[in-house]
This record gives structure tokens, sequence and C-alpha cells, in this order.
């Protein structure tokens, strides 16, 4: 028990007095508060100097000395700020987010990372596709930086094969998982993954006693052998696919033929000006310069002055102009004409950002393409950036001038001066927790889940315990007939065995046709009303003994209705015991929503919750290679439900009297 | 007391009837007609075989035999209710509901539900078995020690694990052990209940599949500990404080005669509450842990019935668990009586 001076605490009107009287009144009743503090007074002024502490104020500064519950209680509080204030802060945020380039990234923040050695040797070129970006020296040294690791395949992009090292590398392009580069000899090597046919030519194929696979187009004989290097105009990958162009117009193109529909038409092209991979497509430039030629009529025959512009149809809009330049990114591209300008072709989806209008006098001299976002170099030796901003790719720096190179990678722009020295670098500098199966960052979707799964558990506790609490204060204040009736129905709703058949219900409907938000908001319900049973008999046993105490008898005296004396005199009695179940509900709640969700019965994907983030997590490969798919989430999730625990708790023990007696 | 249990059974039956009727509204609500499907696909299986205009009367004559085998040729759902327990004939004027022993037909493995469910219920019992020895055998000792000792440093620890252990989901205790003993530590394996292919006899089948069910089993008794030591701890600390045990204390008695003779009696009465319930329950598979570790039991078959829209299976499976649940309360209030006759509750 915490005895205290009279004197200290009359000066001691403290936030803790206001909030203590706040609680006290909460929990109590103001009527019952006065009460106290009269009964307070007189046996103080009796006891003269022990001031006798109101039960309020008693619990709040019993559960201030746990330093355990109270740590609880901060992270809880802290939790649910983050959960409910974050959203707010990622307006770029939304649930069905896809990026199939960017699929189970392990958490990183390399990805903006230039190697020191790289810019000291100064950069020649750098490319990206994926998660990785390459970058090759003015020494000839090639770099490997961002998510090198690919996937479950065990193979790392960033282990640069001795052949590269020993030798001195003129061009370089980075693809979703391999790497292609060329040597000062002519040389083409390959590394990464080639488990599609990314690279390796037929004679390989077959000395590893493989079939020729008609899916994959080999990597032609000569470029093993050699090409001249100085004849090179263009090397490219894209998706599993990768491409040389010489200057006479020669393709030699590789890869998995799966990857792009057209391939097979461009393998039989004898005469290109350039080329470039989107996600989907292969888009070129042929000898006259004034279309894009993709093998299938229609497909990109209009182009727009903007991305967010009208179309017109190409060859009228591009008119005599030629196409200098053609920069795919991956459901898009750019046209670079002669005469400075750009336009665009293929399907921009809403809310990018419009290519700037250059001032009087300036025009584009290069064009560089991620995966959605463009930047462009003009003569004046600034850059811009438009496109997609989901990851930040279009924020340049502001002091940023006399570039002569721009390059870039799948979400990043590098912008380099004459000596290849790095000027700046923008875009997407990596994961902080990873990113899923879909390609969506982690750490987003566990503060969105996160808002998701505490909404689902707070709705159900709140149902659960506006029915508990009604049936168990009438079952205890009236008893009788109606006490067995509800006991009964209690009796029915606890022996449904509860995970079995919120599956079942969840299965029923899932058959039916419902939209997402009503199903969410029947899973609540379905929460809430198979969990009051607990909370009910709780209130119907604590009624029951106040039923017999003093003040009801004296509130029966008066005359006061029956559901009055219920609701009004004894419900504020048991408050503090129902609070404490509520609290401990609430966690209960928040846990079965997840291994609802968890299981495939709960809120399904694209919606985030804690519970189905974790449902990949089934089996031993994923757990182990992918864990950071589960790790963080399944961290925020115990961190939660744990603080809801102890706080609980701490509040039953310090609430009853006995307990503190005793220690 | 026998007034008492017979009034408690009487009750239970209600409590039963109710709850199946509601249960096969909830399925009846599912918009999946089997007859029709069957129908469908037999018509499409003898495509060839049957002239071109007569497709619509074959149709329609399969499709009437079909729901007269389901008992579906009525749309009425009282009636259909009535047929699935055994109340209302079938077009025929027969009975054949659960009274008379059928207990469903399982849709997807053609199998009658019985035959179903065998084999997953004996993997079922003899894993929770186990897992409860195991778990009581721990919770027990612990949670005596801890109130015994309350408020020590052991006790604290305890208490600080326990907490963790009941805050986390079953699923989420499932992944991180897979994660530590199988992918980190190579311990055990991360599924199965045998090694695939073998055919162990004897002993070493019996080893073998105790090396398969280890983690499971380690799983299922963590997941069991928080709870249950926290439960034992409370209900003992609860006895430790009545008068009766000052009363031991003060004739002098051994603290070991204290805390086991008098104390430990009366902290059981709560305790078995649990531990019937606990004994029950190994019937009902845990349906994240089998999933998790692809055991064959009651649990998963639960899920993939759900999965394959079975969902005779799965009412009968339903139906059973509440009938244990129902038993059980009911087997735990006489016990109750029982063993404390100041419960008695037939006042």
């Amino acid at each position: 028990m915490s005895k205290k001076n009279n004197s200290k605490t009359s000066s001691n009107k403290g936030v803790f007095v206001t909030l203590g009287g706040w609680l006290r009144r909460l929990w109590r009743g103001g009527s019952n508060d006065l009460a106290m503090q009269m009964e307070g007074r007189t046996a103080a002024a009796a006891a003269d100097v022990e001031e006798i502490v109101s039960p309020g104020r008693q619990i709040l500064n019993n559960f201030m000395e746990r330093k355990l519950a109270v740590g609880a209680l901060i992270t809880l509080i802290l939790m649910f700020v983050v959960m409910f204030v974050g959203p707010l802060m990622m307006p770029k945020y939304y649930d069905a987010y896809t990026e199939v380039t960017q699929k189970s990234i392990p958490p990183t923040m390399s990805m903006l990372s230039v190697p020191s050695q790289l810019k000291k040797e100064g950069i020649k070129e750098i490319d990206g596709f994926g998660s990785f970006t390459v970058g090759l020296s003015n020494e000839g040294n090639v770099f490997v930086w961002g998510s090198t690791k690919i996937g479950t395949t065990g193979i790392d992009v960033g282990d640069i094969p001795e052949e590269v090292k020993n030798s001195k590398i003129e061009m370089v392009a980075a693809g979703i998982d391999h790497i292609v580069a060329i040597t000062e000899e002519g040389k083409v090597i390959c590394w990464g993954n080639n488990k599609l046919g990314q690279y390796g030519t037929e004679t390989e194929a077959r000395e590893r006693g493989e079939d020729p696979n008609p899916n994959i187009a080999y990597e032609p004989e000569i470029l093993v052998t050699g090409i001249d290097v100085t004849r090179v105009k263009k090397l490219t990958a894209g998706y599993q696919c990768s491409a040389i162009i010489l200057d006479d117009g020669t393709l030699y193109l590789w890869g998995n033929k799966n990857a792009y529909a057209n391939m097979d038409l461009f393998l039989s092209l004898g005469n290109i000006y350039d080329m470039d991979f989107t996600l989907n497509y292969i888009v070129g430039v042929n000898g006259k310069r004034n279309t894009i030629y993709t093998g299938s009529r229609g497909l990109y025959d209009v182009v727009r002055p903007n991305v967010d512009g009208e179309a017109y149809p190409a060859k009228k809009y591009i008119g005599k102009r030629k196409v200098e330049e053609i920069v795919a990114t991956s459901t898009s591209m750019a046209l670079l004409l002669n005469d400075g300008s750009v336009c665009f072709a293929g399907d921009f989806p809403a809310g990018m950002q419009p290519a700037p209008n250059l001032p009087e006098g300036e025009k584009f001299v290069d064009i560089v393409g991620g995966s959605y976002h463009y930047s462009g170099l003009t003569d004046q030796g600034n850059v811009y950036s438009w496109g997609s901003n989901q990851l930040n790719q279009t924020a340049v720096p502001k002091k940023l001038s006399n570039v002569s190179e721009i390059y870039s990678g799948s979400f990043q722009t590098y912008a380099v001066d004459e000596e290849g020295g790095l000027l700046g670098k923008w875009g997407l500098k990596g994961y902080l927790f990873g990113t899923d199966t879909h390609g969506a960052d982690i750490f987003q979707r566990i503060i969105n889940g996160g808002r998701m799964t505490m909404t689902i558990g707070a709705v159900a506790v709140i149902i659960s315990s506006l029915i508990g609490i009604v049936i168990g204060c009438l079952s205890g204040y009236f008893g009788g007939k109606l006490d067995i009736f509800l006991m009964r129905v209690a009796e029915i709703f606890s022996a449904i065995p509860f995970l079995p058949f919120a599956m079942i219900l969840s299965a029923v409907m899932g058959r039916s046709t419902l939209t997402e938000t009503m199903r969410i908001f029947i899973i609540m319900c379905i929460l809430g009303v198979l969990t009051w049973p607990g909370l009910a008999r709780l209130v119907r046993g604590q009624v029951l003994v106040a039923r017999e105490s003093e003040y009801v008898t004296a509130a029966k005296a008066m005359g006061v209705k029956e559901s009055s004396i219920a609701f009004k005199h004894i419900l504020p009695n048991v408050m503090s015991v129902i609070l404490v179940t509520l609290m401990l509900d609430f966690g209960t709640c928040m846990l079965t929503e997840s291994s609802l969700s968890y299981l495939g019965f709960g809120v399904a994907y694209p919606r985030p919750t804690w519970g189905n983030m974790l449902n990949g997590a089934n089996n031993a490969t994923i757990i182990n290679t992918y864990w950071w798919q589960w790790l963080f989430t399944a961290i925020f999730l115990a961190v939660t439900t744990i603080c809801i625990n102890i706080v609980g708790d701490a509040l039953r023990d310090v609430m009853d009297p006995k307990s503190s007696v005793e220690k | 007391m026998t007034k008492y249990t017979l009034k408690r059974i009487g009750y239970m039956m209600i409590v039963l009837v109710i709850l199946s009727f509601i249960m096969f509204m909830i399925y009846s609500l599912v918009p999946a007609n089997r007859a029709y499907t069957d129908a469908k696909a037999e018509v499409q299986a003898m495509k060839n075989t049957i002239p071109k205009g007569q497709m619509n009367q074959y149709f329609d004559d399969l499709y009437l035999k079909y729901q007269r085998m389901y008992g579906t040729d009525t749309e009425n759902k009282v009636v259909r209710y009535l047929r699935w327990v055994g109340l209302a004939p079938l077009y025929d004027g027969s009975y054949n509901g659960l009274l008379q022993g059928n207990l469903g037909w399982s849709y997807e493995k053609k199998l009658p539900v019985l035959d179903v469910i065998k084999a997953p219920m004996l993997n079922t019992i003899k894993i929770n078995i186990i897992a409860t020895i195991l778990a009581l055998g721990i919770t027990l000792p612990l949670g005596i020690h801890c109130a015994v000792k309350r408020g020590s440093k052991s006790d604290q620890i305890v208490q600080v694990f326990t907490i963790v252990g009941y805050s986390l989901p079953n699923f989420l205790i499932a992944i991180l052990f897979i994660w530590i003993f199988c992918s980190k530590l190579g311990w055990f394996p991360p599924s199965g209940m045998q090694t695939p292919g073998s055919h162990y006899v004897g002993m070493r089948k019996f080893l073998d599949e105790l090396y398969y069910l280890a983690l499971p089993l380690i799983t299922m008794t963590f997941c069991s500990l928080g709870g249950m030591t926290r439960y034992v701890r409370a209900s003992m600390i609860e006895a430790l404080s009545m008068d009766c045990i000052k009363t031991a204390r003060a004739k002098g008695l051994r603290e070991r005669a204290v805390i086991y003779s008098h104390a430990w009696r009366n902290a059981l009465i709560p305790i078995v509450t649990l531990v019937v319930g606990w004994f029950l329950g190994i019937f009902a598979g845990s349906l994240v842990i089998e999933e998790m570790f692809a055991l064959n039991g009651m649990g998963r078959l639960m899920i993939s019935s759900l999965r394959a829209a079975d969902y005779d299976v799965v009412l009968l499976m339903q139906m059973f668990y509440v009938f244990m649940s129902l038993v059980g309360t009911l087997v735990i209030d006489i016990i109750y009586g029982l063993v404390d006759p100041r419960v008695r509750v037939n006042k």
C-alpha cells in the first residue's frame, strides 16, 4: 500500500491526479467518487498524517509501480499510433500493388549504394532491370550492388566470374536475374541464373546432356568466339533475355522465348536500328526510323507527346523526323526524335507525372528508362525525371548541373559528369523489411495491415462485449427462468468449436458473392458473436454478487426501476473486471483473426492483415529462404499481443485488492 | 445428483438438436448443387453414346435420380434437415439418416464419411494423448513451483516466458520452431509422418514415426505450456491463501505436507476442469499444427474438406466436436459436484 504525506499530496496536483480522477470516474462513476472523497477526508483527519487513497488512485499507483506493465502500455500505445497514423504518411500505398521485377527481395538499403571503388575508377556505364544494378568502371571492372541473390536458386549475381575479373570489360547490361558483359576482345560473358535459358549456347546445352529446348533461343555461337566490340552499338538485357545490336543493323538475340511473345519475329529480323525490352514485348525501330516495330500490327502504332497527353497515329505524328533512340520501361516506351523532342507509346497508368515542358532553346539529348520512370538529359546538362513516382523515382536532387551522362537502374537514376564522377543519384534505396512474393514493400504492408488487424480485433471485442454485458447483466440480475434460458444460449455458443466454425462460416461466405469490405465486416461479427459467452458468464457472476449488496437494496427501497438498477447501479461497479477481460479478449480476437487469415479463411489478399501476410510461410523452404517475409510481421504481431496481455494481467492484479495486500 | 444429471442431459440433447439444425442450415446456404454437377458430368461422359435430341431428357432423368439419392428433391430445407437426421422419409418412403446409421458420403473421396475419418482420427488421438501427457507432466509441477515460490526470480522468469507463450498464435510458434529446428539446426524433418517410401516394421517403424512426430509434439506441448502453467499457478495461489492453509501451518505441519496434501487438493478443482477439457480435446486435431507439419489428422482433414467443399465430412466432424464439447461441459459439472460438496450444483 502506498501511504503518502498529506501535505505532500496536496501540493502534488500534477498530471497523475487529473488522470487518476478521470480513470476513477470512468470506472467507479462520479457519485461514488464523491462518496469516496468524503470518506477519505474524514478518515484522513482522524488519522492525521495518513491519507487513504481512493481505489482508482490506488490502482493507478500500483500499476505505475510495475515497470514491465508500464513499458508494455507505452509500447502498445506507440503501436496504435504507428498503425493508425502511419498509413496517412504513405499516400502512395495501395493494397493491390504488385511489381514483378521486385519479388521477394531481402531487406536491403543498398540499391543506391554505388561502390566507392567504382566511383574512384570513374563510371563508364550503369544498368539495371530488376533488384540489382551493375556498373562498369572506366578501367573495365564490373561492380554489382543492390539485392544480388536470386530467389531460391542460391545464385548470387554478385559473384563475378574470374574470367570477367581478369579481362577488361567494354560493356555490361543487367537482366532480371542475369548479367551480360562484353570484353575488350569481343567475347560475350554472362552469369547469373540460366535455368530458363537466359544464356548459354546450344552446344553447351548438349554438352550438359540436355535436349535443345524449343522455348529457348540459344546464344549465338559467334558471341562466344568473339565479335568486334567497336562495332557493337547497343547491349541490352530484359526479362531473361539479352540482345546485341551491331552498327550495321545485325541483331543477336537470345534468352527465354516464353518471356517475350514476339521474340521469334525479332530472331529472324535482318536490319534493325534500335531496340529495347518492355516486360512483355520486344520493341524495335527499323531502318526507316519512323515507327515502332513490334511484329504485331496495331500494338504500339499510336504515340502521344506526353505521358498524359492525347494519342496520335505514330507515322503521322513523327512525320519526316527520325527516331534517334527507343527507351522502354515495363509497360511503355519513349522515343527520342532527332529534333530533340520526345514522344511516348504504350500504357500509362493514372497518376503518372508528366514530362516537363523544357524552357525555350533546351532540348533532350538522352533519355533513359527504368521500370516505370524516365529520366531525360538536356543539352544544357540538366536532368528531369518523370513517370511513376511510386518508389521516389522522380525525386531529382535540386543542385544538379553539368551532367554529361545519365544511367538508370530499374527504379534509380544516376547522373554522371564527363570524367565519370557521380554527380547525383535518386530513386529507390531499398526495402527496410524486404518485399513479399508480389513485390510489395513489407514494411508498408505491415503498417497498413496492422490497422486492419487492430480494427478487426477492436470491432469484434466491441460486438462481443455489447452482447456479453447485456446478457450477463440481465441473466445475473433477474435470474430465474430468464437466467436458465440465457445460459443455455450461452452454452450453445460456447459449445461451437471456435476455429472450425469460423472457418466454415467464412468458407460458406466465400462461395457467395460478397464484396471484400462486407466479408471483413462479417468476419468481425463472427469473431464477436462467437466470443461473448465467456464475458457474459463473468458479468453474470459479478452481478450475482453485487445484487446482494446494500446499495442495491437501498436503490430498490427508493423505488428505482429494475433495469436501471442493473445497468446504472450494478454495471459501473463491475466495470473494472469487464475492462480487464475486454483488454485480454482484444488480444485473443487479434490472434484468432490472424490464425483464420493464416489458414486462408479470413481476410483475403490483397488487403493486408498480419495473419494473411504470414500465410505464405507454410513450408520449411520458404520459412528458411524468405525469412524476412514472415519474421518482421511475426515480431509486430507478437509484440502487440504480448503487450496487450502484460497490460491486461497487470491491470487484473492491481485491481484485485487481495493480491496487492499479500505482496 | 441423479436428478440434476438427468436434467443436464435433457438440456444437452435440446442444445444438440438446436445446434445441428443451425449447422445444417448454414451448410445449405452454400450455393452448390451436387445432384446437378453429378448429372452434368455423367451426361458429358455419355455424350457420344446417346442420340443428340435426347440429351435433355437423359439429363433430367439423371438429375432426378441424383436428387433422390442425395435427398434434395425438395426445396423445403426443414424436410431436408429431417431427412438428414432420419426422421423424414426419402422419396420411396425409406428412412436413411443419422439415426439409421448413415453418417454421410464423402463426395470428394467417394467413400462413406466414417471411412474417411477413421485414419486421421486415430492419428490425432495418438498425437494428442502424447502431447497431453507431456504438457500435464510439465505444467503441473511448474505451476505449483511458481505458486509456492511466488515473486521469486524463477517465478518471474517463468511468468515472462508463459506470457510470451500464450500471446503467440500457434502457427507462429510452429513457424519459429520449423525455422530453428529444421532449417537452422537440421535436427528434425520439417513435415510428414514417416520417411517417404520406407516400409519399416516393429520398433524401427515406431522410432521413425517418433522422429517425425517429435517436432509437432514439441510445438503442441510448448503452445499449451503458457496458458496451462498460468492457470495452475493461479489456482494454486488461490488455494494457498485459504484459511485452512494458515491453520495447517499454525499446527506446525511440514511445508511439503501443507502444499501437497492441503493446498493441492483445493487447487485441484479448477484444474480438473482443464484436464477433462483437454482429454476431450484429443479428438479434435489442432488445425494449425497438423496443417503446418502435414500430419494426416482431423484438423488437416477439416481444412482440406473445407477447401474441396466436401461438406458432408465437415458437417459430421463439426457435429462430433459439438457433441464432445457438450459432453465435456456436463462431465466437468458432474465432477465438480463429486469433488467439491460445496459446489453442489442442484441447489
